[in-house]
């Protein structure tokens, strides 16, 4: 099924914003899934909550709340464009941003498991050997709950892919720029006769989103066998 | 090398509060399950935090809560041995033998060549921790510890989690990790086997204090201790040395100052010392000197104390020209011999009751 | 293994760091949905640098250039929409001109038996059915805004007001007709001669509505090449296109 040029450029969209937005929540993933998996604090069960929000609020709500904030003339979004010339709205980067939104609390939720089954008396057996907090955490636990974190990126790739709502409303419609998959093929379901372009996105779409789900569970299972191998 | 300990702690229900001194060799906290020692370990690795008290290591405190000092795990170059290896499951066997090094500020005493030989290594390094047996695991976990080049050695259990072929294999190399290598060890076990093949110091805990503490010999032959010692049977612990073997026969002399006793299974040479456990059961007592009787050993002594009777036996102190002994004998002989401090009896025990556990190798 | 990761990393970042650097170097063009089939055709035939088309609602386009949208140039299917933008001061001031007029037609399925002559008090809400009218949002979208004007000076608009389908722009209106979804849809007519699945049932008079007028423009901060597509949008080989698919060009 070869594809054409245009479909070539929706799929090279959807993918660079899918990945980016993948890989830019990482940090932030982890800091988050750390905190809660390790740390006690007031408050915390409410920033559970907030990291969950995306999950359970309408996209569009949060493709607006990304626009008041970091739009062109937003709180934050003015003060970016102007100091760092970083701009978001109506470009590829905010595309990713709202993916990385959408999906970090899948990746927030799947690190969090991943941590919370490290066994801590092998952190405590490596400080034991002279290793300090941070050479503990890159030698020890991070290894250990690689698959976990890889599972969790894969998962928000996932959503990513098939983000809508809060992309056409942060980042609106544009083709080469932020018209990925999922909003390709709701531009063609309103050509007369372009049915069967949008199917074809459609199975490129599922065929994608299901090799990321495949290889998501394997990481799940790898991370699995890890935890028993000790 | 000189171990001060004075902390207190509580831990939900139970308290501890634990105060010893040790001066190097093997130190053995011996208690039974839940008595405290495994904690009193993790305070002086600093993987717990006494709520009062001091630590210190040569003069130096590790944790002292009136000077609010509380060094890091990482900075206090303590090893640790736990009781289940705790090998790092990512990394190969090599991996984890130097996985200290790095941090490790001296050129370390010991090289990975000398533990590799010293703890039988060489075919395990690139193997993986998951599927090895637990025998390899504590040897690599002893390993490793070592590498990290510590000043002192912490080892809880290590043998707990083995069968009994392995126990002795492990035994074996703890031994003599104790007599090549010059590392001071802390060693936690509730086997009284183990404490006195391995241990010049214990320190006895129940319940989260100390009762006693001191050389082996000493704490081992107090009667008082006995009902804090669990399934511990009384006896008494003699240093002795080999005098000579009779290889025909199997049977080794071993002499020490109140006498000599035979023993079948030493595998000792002439010259070297050893130190022989008898438990209590196996000493009869006799008020003339017998004559063809099959027990071989024969000791003069004189009667120190008459214990507490438990039930039908009682447990009667003895005295060898310095050497504690100790004999269980039933009320009614105690009686009908006329037992009482000061009298000469003469202790008889079977050689072959003297058996492989009993005798340690020093 | 952390080396690794490592590499990668400063891969993609030194990726995200050009992405983000590099100028905004394409053509965007901000169109009415109803365009969407000729202005592609039209833009196929231009010599210089493809543009990026982005369809929608006229009404949705407006907002998003307002919030600043990086379109260079605005063709709007009505001119309030136009207006509007014009208000708040983000056109380029007289590159402003009227392109394209079109009519608008009532469409019903291809299948559809429906016969009905569109004037006024026309037994429309019974035609329906039950089912809904198939407009662009009769408040917002140009195309629903002219159907109700036209509706409301044929006097049947109330009658049928609240069994409106309101969809965002008036391509998804013809798409409900075709689908069989809707019974009945007002559309352009450059709309319903596009798509095989609609039959046209009547044809509205221009005097019943606003006139229906597309007026292009420049946005404020417009790339330099939009001039030049502009330019050549109103010249003779775009609007051939344009008549091709029933539009009428305006001077």
């Amino acid at each position: 099924m070869l594809l054409t040029p245009a479909e070539l450029e929706v799929l090279g969209l959807s993918l660079k914003v899918a990945v980016t937005g993948a890989i830019a929540s990482l940090p932030v993933a982890l800091l988050l899934a750390y905190v809660l998996a390790r740390a006690q604090f007031p408050g915390k069960i409410l920033l559970d909550g907030i990291v969950h929000l995306p999950l359970v609020l309408p996209p569009v709500v949060i493709g607006y709340l990304l626009l008041v904030a970091l739009g062109r003339n937003g709180l934050l979004g003015a003060w970016l464009a102007e100091h760092l010339g970083i701009v978001f709205a109506f470009r590829w980067t905010g595309a990713a941003l709202a993916a990385s939104v959408m999906g970090l609390p899948l990746a927030v939720r799947a690190m969090r498991q991943a941590i919370e089954g490290v066994d801590r008396r092998l952190e405590a057996a490596a400080s034991t050997l002279g290793a300090p907090p941070a050479a503990v955490f890159v030698s020890v636990t991070l290894p250990l709950i690689l698959p976990g974190l890889l599972n969790g990126m894969l998962l928000a790739f996932a959503r990513s892919l098939g983000e809508f709502g809060a992309t056409i409303t942060f980042v609106s419609n544009i083709p080469g720029e932020t018209q990925t998959l999922p909003l390709a093929i709701y531009s063609l379901t309103q050509v007369p006769g372009g049915d069967a372009q949008a199917m074809r996105l459609c199975l490129i779409s599922i065929a994608i989103s299901l090799s990321a789900l495949v290889l998501s569970e394997i990481m799940l299972r790898r991370a699995r066998r890890r935890a028993q191998g000790a | 090398m000189k171990l001060e300990v004075s902390i207190g702690k509580a831990l939900g229900a139970f308290s501890l509060e634990a105060a010893f001194a040790s001066e190097g060799g093997v130190t053995a906290l011996f208690g039974r399950s839940g008595s405290g020692k495994t904690s009193v370990l993790n305070a002086i690795a600093g993987l717990l935090r006494p709520d009062r008290g001091r630590i210190a290591l040569d003069g130096e405190p590790l944790f002292d809560a009136a000077a609010g000092v509380d060094v890091a795990v990482h900075r206090r170059r303590i090893g640790y041995v736990f009781q289940e290896g705790r090998l790092l499951p990512h990394l190969t066997v090599r991996q984890n033998l130097l996985y200290g090094r790095r941090f490790a500020r001296g050129q370390g005493s010991v090289s990975l060549q000398k533990v590799i030989e010293l703890l039988g290594l060489a075919k395990l390094l690139q193997r993986r921790p998951h599927d090895l047996s637990g025998g390899e695991k504590q040897r690599i976990a002893i390993g490793r510890a070592l590498l990290a080049d510590p000043r002192l050695l912490l080892m809880d259990e290590p043998l707990a989690a083995l069968d009994a072929p392995r126990k002795s294999e492990i035994l074996y190399y703890v031994e003599r990790l104790r007599d090549e290598v010059g590392v001071p060890i802390v060693y936690v076990s509730h086997a009284l086997d183990e404490v006195v093949r391995l241990a010049d110091t214990v320190v006895v805990m129940s319940e989260g204090r100390v009762l006693d503490a001191g050389p082996v010999a000493q704490a081992m032959s107090r009667m008082e201790l006995r009902p804090y010692l669990g399934r511990f049977e009384g006896g008494a612990v003699i240093d002795a040395r080999v005098g000579e073997q009779d290889l025909e026969m199997g049977l080794a002399r071993l002499d020490f100052p109140g006498g000599a006793l035979y023993a079948p299974d030493v595998d000792a040479l002439p010259g070297e010392r050893v130190r022989v456990r008898i438990r209590a059961r196996d000493v009869s007592l006799a008020m003339v000197r017998p004559e063809a009787i099959s027990m071989l050993n024969l000791l003069q002594c004189r009667v120190v104390a008459v214990g507490e009777p438990a039930g039908a036996s009682v447990d009667v102190q003895l005295d060898a020209a310095g050497t504690v002994l100790i004999a269980r004998v039933t009320r009614k002989s105690v009686a009908a011999l006329g037992l009482a401090p000061g009298v000469p009896v003469y202790a008889l025990i079977k050689s072959v009751a003297i058996d492989r556990r009993s005798v340690g190798y020093a | 293994m952390s080396a690794r990761l490592a590499a990668l990393a400063a891969v993609v970042c030194l990726a995200l760091a050009a992405g983000a650097a590099r100028a905004q170097d394409r053509l965007v063009v901000f169109a009415a949905a109803s365009l969407r089939n000729a202005l592609d055709e039209a833009a196929a035939g231009y010599a210089g640098p493809r543009p990026a088309i982005s369809y929608a609602g006229s009404s949705s386009l407006a907002k998003q250039i307002e919030r600043g949208a990086p379109a260079s140039l605005f063709i709007s299917a009505d001119r309030d929409w136009m207006n509007y933008l014009q208000k708040r001061g983000l056109l380029v001031p007289g590159t402003r001109r009227d392109l394209l007029g079109n009519r608008l037609v009532l469409i019903a399925p291809r299948n559809s038996t429906i016969k009905l002559t569109i004037r006024p008090g026309m037994p429309l809400l019974q035609a329906l059915g039950g089912g809904r009218l198939a407009l662009g949002n009769p408040y917002h979208v140009p195309a629903g805004m002219y159907a109700r004007a036209a509706l409301e000076s044929l006097g049947v608009w109330e009658s049928v007001k609240s069994r409106v389908a309101a969809t965002e722009n008036v391509r998804i209106a013809l798409a409900l007709v075709a689908r069989d979804e809707a019974p009945l849809g007002v559309v352009y007519e450059t709309d319903a001669l596009v798509e095989p699945g609609v039959r046209i049932v009547g044809r509205f008079a221009a005097s019943l509505h606003p006139p229906i007028v597309y007026p292009m423009a420049l946005i404020k901060g417009a790339a330099p090449a939009a001039r030049a597509f502009a330019a050549y949008l109103g010249g003779r080989r775009a609007r051939a296109v344009f008549r091709k698919y029933g539009f009428t060009p305006l001077n």
